[in-house]
């Protein structure tokens, strides 16, 4: 834990305060700096082919007529790339699985549709894309899988023959207790198979780079739209085959991320494979035809789970056995891995298995997206716990409430070893029934109103793990980065501090709150700290904008880092001013002075000058203002709260509308309420979207992707989305610096639950159970159609 | 495919005399020719609306539009909307509301907003909602792009 003892807050720009956003202006005016909007002088332009079938032998490539055409610079194919490169690494391996190691382009047998399997530079992106229509290449189509749960058939086709015996990647099982013997000796138990939809992250500015070799400066440059600059570099180092001084990352504006962005793609290594052999920037900027086949998905699961309950309504036991797809190949991330570690959620069960089992199918790889597994294991527990509800005549609320662990059973470990760390979350469930009246919505009866509709209300209690609990948790995971953060504080002679980060801007605001952070530590005002993002070349090596754990991560670093450089600048200052005692002093908004009391002051300005020149500083100090630190947590934080959803639903068609969605959540001590609540409403319309709307569709026969734009692929429009109500609590958390949480996940998470449970309250008929997602009016109209066809509602 | 077609327009009020290629969209055209690099291109298909310009006082999806089918016309672009270092009453409510996060699509909904501003006309919340679903944002969830745009709206409304 960090000393909190040395906080200053007399600059009002600290903790706590919805300052306006620092990026804003840029971005306003159309002065972002996105990687597109970059123009290096000599730019050649790169297109892709890429493999048009789910899984195809390449068997030959003619590229002699697109050399041919005017324009084009240089064209590579796979048996090339192998030779000058190695395969993609990754960041974040399934523990215990093999390696499937696969190079920029495909060698001898693409894998996904989508997959690249030539590259073409030229002299514009439409010449280079005019010359993949000149390239002659003849694939052999070849077996694939389209799903989970085909991929696990015994006479499924066999994706990985060198890699794998069958296509299941690896088990993970956890358990704690018995189960299996609590389940059986349960009053009630609900079990069901419950399937999650594939969906994509869709940051509204695709992948882009552009690479600059110099040859005699041996300096690769790379532009990159990149959530993790410093993970790129370590794994463009590693494919390219060079070191990494002679590499520089740099992120300016990043248009969205979402977890899509974490480390690299074939394309990366391809443009800079380009750019070293031609001597002259390569720019390649992906487009949405690509997005939606070449960038990771995500979440795509089948769940076999099941709840077990006495008869006065204690959970015994929870169960869930399921398979995440991998997609073809790994990326950096690969599947989700936090549905085990939060399938208990908020609930006091000591009797708990989770059976993970990942495997391959011949779809794009799937990567981190927003929720990373949390959003998956919330909807199954909370929609059975529903049923439990139904089963035993018991009120939803009530049971939650039953079953909650209570504030004073935390710190709790669960099946897993992961703390839950502090937390009042009956109370969030308590705030968010009451703001929506639950007690008279369930009183109103369960007729239709004069609309013809059902009316009802659903809900659904959540936990989030924010940050990651220490590298020795990560090395347990094979991970290849670490849990920390590091900041470079440096004072400039305008009595300003630049902030120099790794973490690049890409929507999170972390330019804003890093400013917020520093100031509530030093008391400079947060107008002075220009911060520096995502160049590998200026900033201390990190980790990246990820897992919700920069704000926890960066906190520490920004207070270490904070605290011994305003030790320093009190010292000159108490120098300068001739006072003997340097801790009697204290920063006050752009001067230093007396820290209780009126009296002379100095400006920074001064303070920093002095030192930076070096001169009239005390005989004791070295030259120079500058501080750098790194912090890694030691524990996770977990986020928590509650929802509430109320729908009416149209019996005859399946129709349903979200009338009310309230959502009260706890991010610990917030940094700047303006902007957490920014997080969490994004967070939430990307959980509508892909509880109501996402799904990407395969044929199973052919395997190909059918609905890859965004005029099929519905992402939520203003039109589409519910008014939300957002409330909070606020429980410091107490194995954090300044006991924030993280918070950018967490609106993912609770939507598919309560909307589920609020469509089955006003159906109240107990033959009516959604079990997959997205749950659409034609998915509630075949439930309806199917209980129907069963002797149930009429 | 290098056979340019001349084009005369006025962009943010400066006249542009340009050769262009005919498949050049105009949201291409924009930015890398021109350098107006504000406006930004979601998908290309007119789905995203992020590349939304104002032409002859009009909301269009510059990716839609060939650069010369802009022969003659008028084009405003998102760089039009700053006066000097101030932000214009629109950009303002942006901030104010935290209506941004990424900015990717920022500059779609600012043209839309304009161009609704310029038609003039009351708008429930809902007609509001419809009006913006041309757009599509990913980091906001709307409700603050909503405020700010109502709250700009009601203030034009509120000065005649």
């Amino acid at each position: 834990m960090v000393d909190l003892l040395h906080r200053h807050t007399a600059a009002g720009t600290g903790l706590g305060v919805s300052l306006p956003r620092v990026e804003d202006d840029r971005l306003l005016r159309g002065e972002g700096r996105f990687v597109d909007d970059l123009h290096p002088f000599q730019a050649l332009h790169m297109a892709v082919l890429r493999c048009p079938f789910p899984r195809a032998q390449v068997v030959s490539i003619d590229i002699s007529a697109a050399l041919e055409l005017t324009g084009v610079e240089q064209i590579l194919v796979g048996s090339q790339v192998a030779e000058r490169s190695e395969p993609i690494s990754v960041l974040r391996p399934v523990p215990g699985a093999p390696d499937l190691p696969f190079f920029a382009l495909a060698t001898d047998v693409a894998h996904f549709e989508g997959q690249p399997v030539v590259s073409v530079v030229a002299q514009s992106r439409a010449i280079a894309e005019d010359a993949l229509d000149l390239i002659d290449v003849e694939f052999d189509p070849l077996p694939h899988v389209s799903d989970v749960v085909s991929a696990m058939e015994p006479d499924a086709p066999l994706l990985h023959p060198n890699e794998l015996a069958t296509n299941r990647l690896v088990t993970n099982n956890q358990e704690r207790g018995n189960p299996d013997g609590e389940l059986a000796a349960s009053a009630v138990v609900a079990s069901d198979r419950f399937f999650v939809n594939r969906v994509t992250a869709l940051p509204m500015e695709g992948r882009a780079v552009v690479a600059e070799w110099r040859q005699g400066a041996r300096e690769l440059i790379v532009q990159h739209s990149t959530q993790t600059p410093h993970l790129v570099r370590k794994q463009l180092a590693e494919a390219l085959r060079l070191d990494e001084g002679s590499i520089r990352v740099l992120t300016d504006d990043v248009g969205g991320g979402f977890g899509m962005k974490l480390g690299i793609y074939p394309e990366d290594v391809l443009a800079c494979l380009h750019a070293l052999e031609l001597g002259r920037p390569v720019k390649w900027v992906e487009d949405r035809t690509e997005h939606f086949r070449a960038s990771t998905h995500a979440r795509e699961s089948v769940h076999d789970a099941s709840i077990g309950a006495t008869a006065d309504g204690r959970f015994t036991a929870m169960t869930n056995a399921y398979a995440t797809d991998l997609g073809a190949l790994n990326s950096p991330f690969g599947s989700a891995q936090l549905t085990s570690i939060t399938f208990g959620g908020p609930y006091n069960v000591e009797h708990i298995r989770t059976e993970r089992l990942v495997t391959v199918t011949s779809k794009t790889p799937i990567g981190a997206y927003r929720g990373y597994g949390q959003p998956e294991s919330n909807f199954v527990r909370e929609v059975l716990i529903d049923r439990i509800a139904r089963q035993l005549g018991r009120d939803p609320l009530d049971l939650r409430l039953q079953n909650l662990l209570r504030p004073e059973d935390l710190p709790w470990t669960n099946h897993t070893g992961a703390i839950l760390d502090s937390g009042d979350y009956a109370a969030t469930l308590r705030m968010a029934t009451e703001r929506v009246g639950y007690d008279a919505l369930r009183a109103a009866g369960r007729g239709p109103r004069a609309d013809g509709r059902l009316t009802g209300v659903g809900l659904s209690c959540f936990i989030e793990r924010t940050g990651y609990p220490s590298a020795r948790f990560l090395a347990n995971r094979g991970s290849q980065f670490g849990a920390h953060e590091g900041v470079t504080l440096r004072a400039n002679r305008s009595g300003g501090i630049d902030l120099i980060t790794g973490v690049s801007s890409f929507g999170q605001s972390s330019e804003t709150t890093f400013a917020q952070l520093l100031s509530e530590v030093t008391g400079i005002d947060a107008g002075l700290v220009r911060v520096h993002t995502g160049d590998t070349g200026a900033s201390p090596v990190n980790t990246g904008g990820f897992a919700s754990r920069t704000t926890i991560a960066a906190a520490g670093a920004i207070e270490l880092a904070g605290l011994e450089f305003v030790g320093k600048a009190l010292r000159i200052a108490a120098w300068l001013l001739e006072i003997d005692d340097p801790t009697s002093l204290a920063v006050r908004g752009t001067d230093i002075g007396p820290r209780d009391s009126d009296g002379p002051t100095v400006p920074l300005a001064d303070v920093f000058s002095t030192a930076i020149l070096g001169q009239g500083i005390p005989p004791s100090e070295a030259p120079g203002l500058e501080a750098t630190a790194y912090y890694e947590p030691q524990a996770a934080a977990y986020a928590f709260g509650s929802a509430a959803a109320v729908v009416a639903v149209d019996p005859e068609t399946g129709d349903f509308t979200i009338e009310r969605f309230v959502m009260v959540h706890d991010c610990g001590v917030p940094v700047n309420p303006m902007l957490v609540e920014g997080q969490v409403l994004g967070a939430l319309a990307q959980g509508f979207g892909a509880a109501l709307m996402e799904e990407l569709r395969y044929d199973p026969d052919t395997g190909q992707l059918l609905n890859g734009s965004l005029l099929d692929y519905f992402a939520p429009t203003a039109a589409d989305l519910p008014h939300v109500e957002l409330l909070h609590t606020e429980v410091p958390s107490p194995v954090t610096p300044l006991g924030v949480r993280g918070v950018g996940e967490i609106g993912t998470i609770p939507p598919g639950a309560a909307i589920v449970n609020a469509v089955c309250d006003a159906l109240s008929d107990p033959q009516i159970e959604l079990s997959r997602l997205p749950v659409t009016p034609e998915a509630v109209w075949r439930a309806l159609a199917d209980a129907a066809a069963k002797g149930g509602r009429a | 495919m290098s056979d340019k077609v001349h084009v005369t327009l006025t962009v943010n009020g400066r006249s542009v005399d340009a050769d262009v290629e005919p498949r050049v969209h105009l949201a291409d055209f924009l930015r890398h020719d021109l350098g107006l690099t504000g406006t930004h291109v979601g998908c290309e298909q007119g789905a995203c609306g992020n590349c939304t310009v104002i032409s002859d006082g009009v909301a269009l999806k510059s990716c839609l539009t060939l650069a010369v089918q802009a022969d003659g016309s008028e084009i405003e672009t998102v760089e039009s909307l700053a006066t000097g270092d101030q932000l214009s009453p629109l950009q303002q409510a942006f901030k104010d509301a935290h209506a941004l996060q990424c900015g990717y699509c920022t500059p779609g909904f600012l043209m839309t907003i304009t161009a609704l501003e310029r038609r003039g006309g009351a708008l429930s919340r809902e007609e509001l909602r419809g009006e913006l679903a041309g757009v599509i944002c990913r980091c906001t969830g709307y409700e603050t792009i909503i405020e700010a745009a109502e709250d700009h709206l009601a203030e034009v409304a509120a000065r005649g």
